[in-house]
């Protein structure tokens, strides 16, 4: 068995490697290949800052292999990850400050959550105007049982002040140019909740450094940028955190704009929740089909809610029909569903899947448009091509 | 059952990885080697590339990486705007989508 040093050398040994490994400036001369060992097939989004989207046909499974989860950074990942030497600060207003090492961090009693972690700007590609940002589709998105201990149980361990109203995450993203840093805070009540975590396992095993190696924030039910990788810093804060990542960055209009307009930073609030949302896995957009019999299926989620029903349409959106939702399920996490479907005739036909949750809300025909393309969850569509 | 571009993953990966560096590169241009200089501190070229915006949402960008750290000759800024909103304007279609050299793992 690996020591944690051994671990870790493992891990640093492939900083470059797991990257794109090429050196400043060198990627406008070079021939260089997209290598990231362990993420094979995975949808390249920006080569640097790295950022892997997983392809529609990667998802099968409830819990999703590490090896096709999606990569978000907003920055250069760690140069480098000791594990030794890594220290978790909990600091801010609070009466008893105090740091962890790994170690430490490891003998706390830990919890297990499953949940859909999904980027905010996932689906932006598919917004009309079209938005800057990374043009993520529909694979931003991916569902894994994340371990380590309670935030609660850090924040109650230090003693909040009455003053502590939100606390902020602070990792080890390394910041290039003069560009802000990656800081972002959640409000006090759902760091005290007892399903947010400061996680060191995903699916079992030590989180890989791509998802926040040793440890990370998991917000479950949250938009992925509230789960901060890397994680160095933790503080309590009397008011929101003020940073590029919290305005204007991460934030959704008050007042609905008509696509293509302005927003004013000040009448705008931070996102949080994600919304409910579906998406077809298969058959993915353009196939061509020799089989009229087919298995049309996705997953379905709905952020702190619950996905009560998926309906498909085979017609446009002219009739619509219950899909079959998968038995595996947790709070946080989506639902996989899937629809026999017995296609009429050759032909061209356009898919659909739309989903409920048990706070009423359904999956709306038009996302809201906003000017950074955040949580896009209009209907999904494919259009397929069924043979003679 | 699906006869889908899945079903050609190895193909498609293949020629993903070939055609990686042909589809970075910016598109030809007088000012692109200054893009590319300015750029590529933080960001490859795809990230760029598959951009598709208005001149007003690309000076947007473009100032807010200015404020960032991007190295951009005041006198460049205008050619600068220019060569990117004319290569990477919201009607041009979508690049070829690029994939982890590889076979899927689980």
């Amino acid at each position: 068995m690996l020591s944690r040093r051994a671990l870790l050398r493992q891990f640093s040994g492939t900083v470059l490697g797991a990257g794109v490994s090429r050196p400043l400036l060198s990627w406008a001369t070079d021939t260089p290949a997209v290598s990231v060992p362990g993420k094979e097939g995975m949808i390249v989004r920006s080569g640097r800052f790295l950022d892997l989207e997983m392809p529609p046909e990667f998802l099968e499974t409830w819990l999703t292999p590490i090896g096709h989860f999606f990569v978000r950074n907003h920055m250069h990942e760690p140069s480098t990850l000791d594990a030794d030497t890594w220290r978790l600060s909990i600091g801010g207003e609070v009466e008893r400050p105090y740091t962890l090492a790994l170690e430490d961090l490891s003998k706390l009693k830990s919890h297990t959550v499953t949940n859909t972690l999904e980027c905010a700007g996932n689906g932006r590609g598919f917004q009309r105007p079209r938005v800057p940002g990374v043009q993520w589709l529909r694979g931003a998105v991916g569902t894994a049982r994340f371990s380590g201990p309670r935030l609660h149980d850090l924040l109650q361990h230090a003693g909040i002040k009455t003053t502590g109203k939100h606390v902020m995450f602070h990792g080890l993203d390394e910041v290039p140019g003069r560009v802000p840093p990656f800081i972002r805070s959640i409000p006090i009540e759902k760091a005290m909740n007892l399903d947010t975590l400061i996680a060191t396992q995903m699916n079992g095993a030590p989180l890989a450094r791509h998802h926040g190696f040793p440890a990370r924030a998991l917000v479950p039910g949250w938009i992925g940028a509230a789960s901060c990788k890397w994680l160095t810093e933790i503080k309590v804060l009397n008011k929101e955190f003020e940073g590029n990542f919290m305005k204007p960055g991460y934030r959704m209009p008050n007042q609905s704009i008509s696509p293509g307009g302005e927003v004013n930073p000040d009448d705008t609030h931070p996102i949080t929740i994600l919304a409910v949302k579906s998406v077809i896995a298969q058959p993915v957009e353009g196939s061509f089909l020799k089989s009229r019999t087919l298995r049309i299926h996705g997953a379905a989620w709905a952020g702190e809610a619950g996905v009560t029903r998926v309906d498909v349409s085979t017609d446009s959106g002219t009739t619509w029909q219950a899909a079959r939702l998968g038995t595996e399920q947790a709070r946080y996490a989506w639902r996989l569903w899937d629809y026999i479907w017995q296609a009429p005739k050759p032909g061209q036909y356009t898919i659909m899947s739309r989903a409920t949750d048990n706070q009423g809300h359904i999956q709306p025909q038009t996302a809201v448009w906003n000017p950074s393309g955040y949580l896009y969850n209009a209907i999904d569509q494919v259009d397929i091509h069924v043979r003679d | 059952m699906f006869e889908t571009r899945a079903g050609k993953a190895s193909v498609l990966v293949l020629l993903g990885t070939i055609s990686f560096a042909q589809s970075q590169d910016l598109p030809a241009g007088t000012i692109q080697a200054k893009v590319n200089t300015a750029c590529a501190e933080c960001h490859d070229a795809g990230i760029i590339r598959q951009q598709r915006l208005s001149e007003k949402v690309w000076t947007k960008e473009l100032d807010k990486m200015i404020k960032w750290g991007a190295l951009v000759d005041p006198a460049d800024r205008t050619a600068f705007i220019k060569y990117l909103s004319e290569s990477f304007p919201p009607d041009k279609p979508s690049d070829l989508v690029i994939r982890v050299a590889g076979r899927k793992t689980r």
